[in-house]
C-alpha cells in the first residue's frame, strides 16, 4: 500500500501533508460507498490547497453518513487501474470472484470482466493464475494479480466477508501492482465467531439506542412514527403511508412474538424522536399476542406526554385487546388502510 | 421439492427451549404428528408428549421422521443442520434468523448431497393446510385449505395476505416462508416449478420485498419456464430509503440494485399481476382467473 497517515482534523490533514511525498490523495474515510463520486477523494499537489480540500472532505454527508477522518496518502501514478472482489451473488447462491484487467471504479460497466464461482473451502495457485491468465495481462503482472487473489480470497473467508474488494488495483509505470483502495462488509450474522471485530453502533442518537435495544430501526425525515411487528409488514405500512401522500418518521420492527416489555420500549424510543408528532402501530398478532400490545399500549400512556396514537391491532386475542383499548387515547382502526389515512389526515 | 403428508412424523429440533416447546403444543394442536423432539443432554425428558433425544439421529431411528422443525440458536445452527440432513431429514424447516452466510453455503451443498429441501433459514416455516401439517410459527387462523399457493419473503407480511386470500375464499395448498437471510434453501423460482407440477393448485402469490434480485430471477423465469398458472405478486418497500437493512439481513438496497420498481417492472413484463396493497392480492388473482 502506498504510505500514509490518517487524519482526523484539518491541522492534521495540513501536518500529514508536511510529512508525505507530493502529490498526495485525500480520501474521506466514511461507512458508505460511492465516496468518489460524492466529491470525497481529491489529489493535492499545493500545501495552500490542503485546508479547503480537507475541510471541504470532512463536512460533507455521502450516503446519509458524515466522514470520520480523512487518509492523506501518496499518490501513485498508475499506467492503468484493474479491478478485483470477492463477493456474495445472492442469487447464485455462491461467492464469486469478480476481476478486471481495467475499468477501476466504474467496473459495473466495463466488458470483459471475469465472474467466477469460488469453491467454499479456498482456491490453490492454479486457480489464482487462470483467472490472472483471462485478464490479458503481461507475465509480471499477471503474477502480482495472482498473489493478491490469494491473499484476498483467504482474507474473506477467515474474516467471513460479504464483500471484500480492491478498487482500483492500479499498475505502476514500472509494473508495479498497488492496491489504491479496499472495503469490506463482514457477514453481521458471524460477528459471534469473531471477536476481533465489534460491531459499530449507528451514529444517530435513536438509530443507536434501538440497535442496543435490538430493534430493527431507521430513522427517517417524515412526521409519521412507523412501528409493527415483522420486517415485511413494517415496509409494506411504510408505502402505504407514502402513497397516502404521508412521510414516515421512522421504520420500527419489533420483531417476531414481540412481548409487552419490548413493545413498551419500542413506543417509548419512538415517542421522544423530535420529527415525529404521531404514532402509528400496525400489528398483525400472530406469535405477538394483540393482549400484551394493548396491555403496553396502555402502560406508555400512563406514562403522561404520549404523541397521538393511530393503531391497527389484528389477530390473536383481537377482541379482547379492543376492549381493553376502549376509552383510552388510542384511535384504534380495524384495517392498515383505515388507520394510514386517519394518521395521514390529521396532520 | 420434498412436502410432509397428513401424519407423517416430524421432529422438533431444540424442543425444550422456549420458542422449541411453545410451538410444539402449536403444531400438535393443528394436527401435526410431533413424533419426538431433539435437545442434547436432555435425552429422557419429554415436551407436550413427544420424547426427547439428544441426537438427530437417535430421534429419526425410534420414529421414522423425515422432516424437522428447526428451533436451535445460530451459533450452533451448521452443526444440528448438518446432523439433520445426514442422519435422514429430507424436508428441514429452519425459524432460525442470522445463521452465517458460509454456514448456509455449506448446508446448501449438505442439502443438495443428501436429496434434502431446506426451507428458511429466518422464516416462519411451510403449513399445508389441506393436509392439516403445519411445520412453523405461522398463526393457524390465517390459513384455510384450498387450490392456491403463497410464497413470502417475510413472516406477518405472509399471515396478513393470507387473512385477505382466505377470507376472500383463495385457500391455500401450501404456505410457506422463503427467508429473509441472505441466502435461503429454496428459492421462489424453484416452488414455482413445483407449483406447476402440482394439478391441485390453480395460482401462486409472491411476496416480495426490496434486497437482491430473487424477483428479477423469478421474472425471467416465469418467462423461460412458460409458466402459465396466474401469478399475483407484491413487493413491500417502495418508500424505503437506500443503503439501509431494513429489518431483514437481505433487505437492503444498494445503489439501484434491489429496488422495489425494478422487481415490479419485471414482474410485470412477466405477465404476472403486481399488486400495491396487500388487500389487493387476492382481487388481483380473482381477475387472474376470470380471464
Amino acid at each position: 500500500m502506498p504510505k500514509s497517515i490518517l487524519a482526523r482534523s484539518v491541522k492534521d490533514a495540513e501536518a500529514a501533508f508536511g510529512s508525505l511525498a507530493h502529490p498526495v490523495v485525500l480520501k474521506a474515510q466514511v461507512l458508505a460507498g460511492g465516496r468518489g463520486k460524492a466529491g470525497g477523494v481529491v489529489e493535492v499537489s499545493e500545501a495552500s490547497k490542503v485546508e479547503t480540500e480537507a475541510g471541504r472532505i470532512l463536512g460533507l454527508s455521502i450516503g446519509g453518513e458524515r466522514p470520520s477522518a480523512l487518509l492523506v496518502e501518496e499518490a501513485f501514478p498508475h499506467a492503468k487501474e484493474m479491478y478485483l472482489s470477492i463477493t456474495l451473488d445472492r442469487g447464485e447462491r455462491a461467492f464469486l470472484v469478480v476481476a478486471s484487467g481495467s475499468g477501476g471504479v466504474d467496473v459495473e460497466s466495463v466488458a470483459g470482466k471475469v465472474m467466477r464461482r469460488l469453491p467454499l473451502d479456498g482456491i490453490d495457485q492454479a486457480f489464482a493464475d487462470k483467472i490472472a491468465s483471462e485478464l490479458s495481462l503481461d507475465q509480471a503482472t499477471a503474477k502480482a494479480f495472482g498473489q493478491i487473489l490469494l491473499s484476498l480470497e483467504k482474507l474473506a473467508r477467515e474474516k467471513e466477508c460479504e464483500l471484500a474488494e480492491i478498487n482500483p488495483l492500479a499498475v505502476g509505470f514500472d509494473g508495479q501492482v498497488m492496491p489504491l483502495d479496499a472495503k469490506i462488509i463482514i457477514d453481521d450474522s458471524a460477528l459471534f465467531r469473531h471477536p476481533e471485530f465489534s460491531k459499530i453502533h449507528p451514529e444517530d442518537t435513536f438509530e443507536g439506542e434501538a440497535s442496543r435495544q435490538g430493534f430493527a430501526f431507521v430513522h427517517l425525515e417524515g412526521d409519521i412514527a412507523v412501528v409493527g411487528n415483522g420486517a415485511g409488514l413494517v415496509l409494506s405500512t411504510l408505502d402505504l403511508v407514502g402513497d397516502a401522500g404521508g412521510h414516515a418518521a421512522c421504520f420500527l420492527d419489533l420483531g417476531g412474538g414481540a412481548q409487552k416489555e419490548r413493545m413498551e420500549a419500542a413506543l417509548r424510543l419512538v415517542n421522544r424522536l423530535p420529527n415525529a408528532d404521531r404514532i402509528l402501530i400496525n400489528i398483525f398478532g400472530g406469535i405477538t399476542r394483540t393482549t400484551d400490545v394493548a396491555e403496553a399500549i396502555k402502560a406508555v400512556l400512563s406514562d403522561g406526554n404520549v404523541k397521538p396514537i393511530y393503531a391497527r391491532v389484528s389477530g390473536a386475542e383481537e377482541a379482547e385487546a379492543r376492549r381493553m383499548l376502549e376509552g383510552t387515547k388510542v384511535r384504534l382502526y380495524p384495517t392498515a388502510p383505515e388507520a394510514v389515512r386517519a394518521v395521514v389526515a390529521a396532520k | 421439492m420434498n412436502l410432509p403428508k397428513d401424519g407423517d412424523p416430524v421432529i422438533v429440533q431444540n424442543i425444550t427451549g422456549r420458542y422449541g416447546s411453545l410451538h410444539t403444543r402449536l403444531m400438535l394442536d393443528y394436527g401435526t404428528n410431533i413424533a419426538a423432539g431433539t435437545a442434547p443432554g436432555k435425552a429422557g425428558q419429554t415436551v407436550e408428549g413427544a420424547p426427547v433425544f439428544n441426537t438427530v439421529a437417535e430421534a429419526v431411528a425410534k420414529t421414522g421422521a423425515k422432516a424437522s422443525v428447526f428451533f436451535v440458536p445460530a451459533e450452533y445452527s451448521l452443526g444440528a443442520a448438518k446432523e439433520a440432513l445426514l442422519s435422514g431429514i429430507k424436508t428441514l424447516v429452519i425459524i432460525t434468523e442470522h445463521i452465517p452466510i458460509r454456514d448456509m453455503l455449506q448446508l446448501l451443498e449438505t442439502g443438495r448431497a443428501n436429496g434434502a429441501t431446506i426451507v428458511g433459514p429466518n422464516c416462519p416455516g411451510l403449513i399445508l393446510p389441506s393436509e392439516r401439517v403445519k411445520l412453523g410459527i405461522m398463526p393457524a387462523p390465517s390459513f384455510t385449505p384450498g387450490r392456491f399457493a403463497l410464497f413470502s419473503r417475510s413472516g406477518t407480511l405472509m399471515y396478513e395476505i393470507a387473512s385477505q386470500m382466505s377470507s376472500s375464499g383463495l385457500g391455500q395448498a401450501v404456505a410457506l416462508g422463503i427467508g429473509g437471510d441472505p441466502v435461503t434453501g429454496t428459492t421462489t423460482s424453484e416452488w414455482l416449478d413445483y407449483v406447476g407440477t402440482r394439478g391441485d393448485i390453480d395460482g401462486a402469490v409472491v411476496v416480495g420485498e426490496i434486497g437482491g434480485d430473487a424477483e428479477e430471477r423469478l421474472a425471467r423465469h416465469i418467462k423461460k419456464s412458460g409458466f402459465s398458472k396466474p401469478v399475483v405478486a407484491y413487493i413491500a418497500g417502495r418508500f424505503a430509503p437506500k443503503e439501509k437493512k431494513m429489518g431483514h439481513a437481505g433487505a437492503i438496497i444498494y445503489g439501484n440494485y434491489g429496488t422495489a420498481e425494478s422487481k415490479i417492472q419485471a414482474l410485470r413484463e412477466a405477465g404476472a399481476r403486481v399488486a400495491m396493497t396487500p388487500m389487493e392480492v387476492p382481487l388481483l388473482m380473482k381477475e387472474a382467473l376470470a380471464r
